[in-house]
């Protein structure tokens, strides 16, 4: 029986995207509580579209996450077409599908390399990586023939990559300009396409070194939880069913109907429950219950990686993260080398009054807008945020892998504060957390 | 010649800025090394630099908290070269559209405010304190920033 105390507090946490503390309360050996708060300051996005053009608010809302843009601007874009019966044409779709890649490039690989490379390799930034030898990166990471200042190049090559596919399609990686409501402003400059397929094709190597570490890495933290995810036809993140590991198929429309928030003390975002059960989506949820719609080459390169799903270890999020990277890259070369683009007019609304769902899966998981327009104006949006979604569960997971260090029998010591500080910071990050965007939710209940 | 002390800090924003300079980073980050240290970028690292002066400071956000305007203030005082990145440093907006809100919306949001310590007033950070250089934008202009960060490098 072990009788210790002790608090820990970390005000701040690093590498993450946003703003959030965390405060874990241990007495007689016992974790009494694990405070997780989102510390991001309100932006009021859902109180600010009320009253704005229907047709602005997509560019708007792509403000509320400077990480995801894209995911907010395609999946606000979704439930305004839907609303005012806008039908995309293929070729929309299929370069919201590529902007959708770019973001998973990018996005990944920032998370990967930035923000979780670091714990893996002992040091505090990706920086610090660029001065360890060949065989520091082999001892630490099993990964053979490859330096730190490597590593590092290839994930600014990758990330470079992602950004690139952003500009060709939509202008930009952050805050796209030319992707909007009835399709893009701005056609694709064609000439262009060959030297972004040789680009994306030079980093599919990077990301099997990528894999190589993540799959090496012995971290494990396994707890029974409940996965949800869209599950596409072609792994493209646009359009599907949501499917959960518990069995359960909705579409998308009805998916607000299976959720319901959980007040987190003290904490500027709210957490969400599935079926009245913490639940997790990302990477790893698309992976256990939609690999089989990976690209064809993606199931061939990273079959060794693949056979390790489904998995209940929450550190495999970042394996499967890496295999969403080739994934698509994989399906960017096939669209880019066999799709004709052409220029196009932009749709028009067939009607001004109504609401709408769209679901997309973003980088972090399933990203739910409702909206409401009268006149051509919104009268109101509902957000589910991914981030927000798995605060319990990350909760829940930070409070088992604490009690599993108090087992191991605790002293109230400045040492095994330090230590538990860093495995719950590993646990966060696993789950690459998007605070930003956690802090946006519904206020009024207006059903 | 003795490295540069570069420090970011954000406020209340999106951190889109501050995303983006990171992807303007996969081009420049290693040329930029030779001539800096990045002494405080918590989207980077862990290390807290609490006490000194830093040569540049990049500041993405607006001051819509009590602890914003404290903390932008310290950050002020530590700071030799001070630039504002992007709109919500220059101009407040989108961030400060509270600013702007009809009864109702106030309403829905007026608990939040007093429980979160909110200012009564959003702000810039121009409007703040003095900043010595702006890169606007949403998010910051590539080519704007390169031209004004290397200024000071």
């Amino acid at each position: 029986m072990h009788t210790c105390d002790l608090d820990v507090s970390i005000n701040r946490l690093s590498k993450i995207e946003g703003h959030a503390d965390l405060d874990i309360k241990i007495k007689n050996g016992q974790v009494e509580k694990v405070d997780l708060r989102v510390m991001e300051n309100q932006r009021f996005y859902t109180q600010s579209v009320k009253g704005k053009p229907a047709l602005s608010v997509p560019q708007l809302v792509s403000r509320i996450c400077g990480t995801c843009s894209v995911a907010h601007l395609t999946g606000c874009i979704e439930a305004v077409e839907k609303t005012l019966e806008i039908k995309s044409s293929e070729q929309t779709m299929i370069m919201r599908k590529l902007m959708m890649y770019s973001l998973m490039i990018r996005d990944h690989a920032l998370h990967l390399y930035f923000f979780v490379a670091p714990d893996i390799f002992g040091v505090d930034s990706a920086l610090e990586i660029t001065d360890l030898s060949e065989e520091q990166i082999y001892a630490k990471s099993g990964v053979k023939g490859i330096s730190g200042k490597e590593i590092v190049h290839e994930a600014l090559h990758v990330k470079e990559a992602g950004n690139n596919l952003s500009n060709l399609i939509a202008g930009r990686s952050v805050h796209a300009p030319y992707e909007i409501v009835g399709g893009f402003s701005k056609e694709v400059d064609v000439a262009k396409i060959p030297a972004m397929i040789d680009e994306l094709k030079s980093i599919k190597e990077s990301i099997v070194h990528l894999a190589e570490i993540f799959y090496n890495c012995h971290w494990k933290l396994k707890r029974k939880t409940n996965f949800v995810a869209l599950a596409t036809p072609d792994f493209s993140f646009l359009e599907g069913v949501i499917c959960s590991s518990n069995g359960a198929c909705i579409k998308e429309e009805n998916y607000w109907d299976h959720l319901h928030t959980v007040v987190l003390p003290y904490s500027q975002a709210k957490g969400f429950e599935f079926e009245g059960k913490e639940y997790m989506v990302g990477s790893l949820a698309r992976l256990n219950l939609n690999r089989e719609n990976l690209h064809k080459s993606t199931k061939t390169s990273m079959k060794k990686y693949l056979d390790i799903f489904p998995s209940e270890n929450i550190y495999h999020n970042n394996l499967a993260q890496a295999i969403e990277i080739m994934h698509s890259i994989d399906h960017t070369i096939e669209i880019l080398e066999s799709f004709k683009f052409k220029k196009e007019e932009i749709k028009k609304p067939l009607k001004q009054d109504g609401e709408g769902v769209g679901v997309i899966e973003a980088p972090r998981g399933t990203l739910y807008y409702w909206i409401g327009i009268e006149k051509g104006m919104v009268r109101y949006a509902n957000l589910v945020i991914p981030t927000a979604q798995n605060l319990v569960n990350m909760r829940e997971d930070v409070r088992q892998a604490v009690s599993g260090i108090c087992d191991s029998g605790i002293e109230p010591h400045k040492e095994w504060e330090l230590k538990i500080k860093r495995e719950v910071e590993k646990i966060i990050r696993a789950y690459d957390p998007c605070m930003s965007c956690a802090s946006h939710f519904l206020k009024v209940n207006w059903i | 010649m003795k490295k540069k002390k570069v420090a970011i800090f954000t406020f209340t924003c999106d951190e889109g800025c501050s995303i983006y300079l990171i992807e303007i980073f996969n081009k420049k980050l290693m040329g930029w090394l030779e001539k800096m240290e990045l002494a405080y970028f918590l989207s980077m690292a862990d290390k807290r630099d609490d006490e000194s002066i830093f040569d540049i400071v990049l500041v993405e956000g607006a001051i819509t908290t009590f602890r914003d305007l404290k903390e932008i203030k310290e950050v002020r005082k530590r700071s030799k070269i001070l630039i504002g990145m992007g709109n919500c440093a220059i101009t407040g907006m989108p961030t400060c559209q509270r600013n702007n809100f009809n009864e109702k919306q106030l309403d829905e949001i007026e608990k939040d405010l007093k429980r979160f310590d909110f200012l009564p007033k959003c702000q810039s950070i121009k409007e703040v304190v003095k900043l010595d250089d702006e890169i606007p934008g949403c998010p910051i202009d590539e080519q704007k920033f390169i031209e004004v960060f290397e200024k000071y490098l």
